[in-house]
């Protein structure tokens, strides 16, 4: 079919019907050469289509001829093969075939592997490379699509972000920043004067109860010094009282206690 | 008004006779006070006398015998009050000192101006507290009185209690 076809091709440019006269001697010779062709191929179908049409009819009474002969001829070989020893004839057949056909496969290998050889000796890759048209190709890839096959969540879970974490050297890094130059770049008036500092005092003034914080915080400070100057007290107290016991000789301590707890005097 | 001790010492002796230090430092204030009192009275009589009489301002100037009594006078009133009424006067409240009867109750007025009159004339017998075992002046002993430490804001009706550790 492949000659044919290639044989048919420039015969398709051909008028269907020959309706106009041909141009010269060329055209003459391709159009009767065309139409025999066609003669054949009708030809060969309709052989065909009669062949199939006979052996549709005569199948039964064949059948009938056939069955006998096939009995006879399986009784004839079943004979033979007992009386030849056919079956080992067929070992032997089967066994030089086996071999026959490694012989092929390994001569088919060693072609193969010639061939491949010179093909690659032949062919210049960098030239075949460089006839490969890359934009054309990457032009038919779609990214969504290939996107969409990536199971980026199977991706994601086998990535140990610990180990990548680890293998960071951050002081490196840090000692690499320019932090004077960041900060000169930086235009603090600019910050500020984009914050509206007096609302947000007003904001903060407005939650913080700072008359109340005031009063306690004095309150608290006034107190404690107080209870701090007491407790002084006592303490100076409980020496004195020592000191003065001691000049005094005296062995037992001061009565001092609750009043309740006092014996009667 | 009451707050919480924070010294467990403090709270431990609440109740308990105070000692000389804490008494001399009340009285050292209440002496401050009296001679405050005492220069306002002063400043009164010469805001009065600018009055009547026009200026210029000056404060009077009174006889040596009629300073003494009247400074004199001014204290024990002021000690009389303040001891009669809540058992303490400003140096006691600074201290954390009340004054309360032998029984722990307060201290009726005419004992409490007693006391006051007594420390006007002797206020040397503020010393025996040093060698009394039960840190008692002079005065204490005569009148019947008792100084014990008391932080608690409370007026002094009735008996102080004297096993609080924590006052109400």
């Amino acid at each position: 079919m492949q000659s044919s076809e290639r044989t048919l091709v420039p015969l398709a440019s051909v008028p269907a019907a020959p309706t106009t006269a041909p141009d010269g001697p060329t055209e003459l010779a391709r159009l009767l050469a065309a139409a025999a062709l066609g003669v054949a191929l009708e030809t060969q179908r309709r052989s065909t289509n009669a062949t199939v049409a006979v052996v549709t009819r005569i199948r039964t009474p064949l059948g009938l001829l056939v069955r006998p002969a096939l009995a006879l001829t399986r009784g004839s070989v079943a004979v033979a093969r007992h009386h030849l020893a056919l079956d080992a004839w067929a070992a032997r057949g089967l066994a030089g075939q086996r071999r026959a056909q490694e012989a092929a496969a390994r001569a088919l290998q060693t072609l193969i592997a010639t061939l491949a050889a010179t093909v690659l000796e032949v062919i210049d890759m960098d030239e075949v490379v460089a006839r490969v048209d890359l934009e054309r190709i990457v032009a038919r890839i779609d990214p969504n699509q290939i996107a969409a096959r990536i199971d980026l969540d199977a991706i994601i879970d086998r990535i140990d972000v610990d180990a990548i974490a680890a293998r960071i050297d951050l002081d490196a890094i840090a000692s690499r920043l320019d932090l004077d130059a960041i900060v000169a770049s930086v235009d603090i008036d600019a910050i500020l004067a984009r914050v509206d500092l007096p609302g947000l005092t007003e904001q903060v003034i407005d939650e913080v109860d700072l008359g109340e914080i005031i009063r306690e915080s004095s309150s608290t400070m006034a107190s404690e010094t107080v209870d701090a100057l007491r407790v002084q007290g006592m303490r100076v107290d409980g020496l004195v009282s020592r000191v003065v016991d001691r000049i005094l000789l005296r062995e037992e301590p001061r009565q001092t206690g609750p009043l309740d707890r006092e014996p009667p005097p | 008004m009451t707050r919480e001790i924070r010294y467990a010492e403090a709270r431990a002796l609440q109740g308990h006779r105070a000692g000389f230090a804490s008494r001399v430092v009340a009285d050292a204030v209440d002496l401050g006070v009296a001679w405050l009192l005492g220069l306002s009275a002063l400043l009164g009589g010469g805001v009065v006398k600018y009055l009547l009489t026009g200026p210029p301002f000056s404060l009077p100037v009174l006889p040596n015998w009629l300073d003494a009594v009247a400074g004199a006078a001014i204290a024990v009133t002021y000690l009389g009050l303040s001891w009669g009424g809540t058992g303490r006067s400003v140096g006691k409240q600074v201290a954390g000192l009340r004054l309360v009867d032998r029984a722990g109750g307060r201290l009726s007025l005419w004992r409490s101006f007693a006391r006051a009159t007594l420390y006007v004339l002797f206020p040397v017998g503020l010393l025996w507290i040093l060698a009394s075992r039960r840190n008692a002046s002079i005065q204490d002993l005569v009148i019947g009185s008792v100084v014990v430490y008391d932080w608690a804001y409370h007026p002094a009706e009735g008996r102080v209690d004297q096993d609080r550790s924590v006052p109400n």
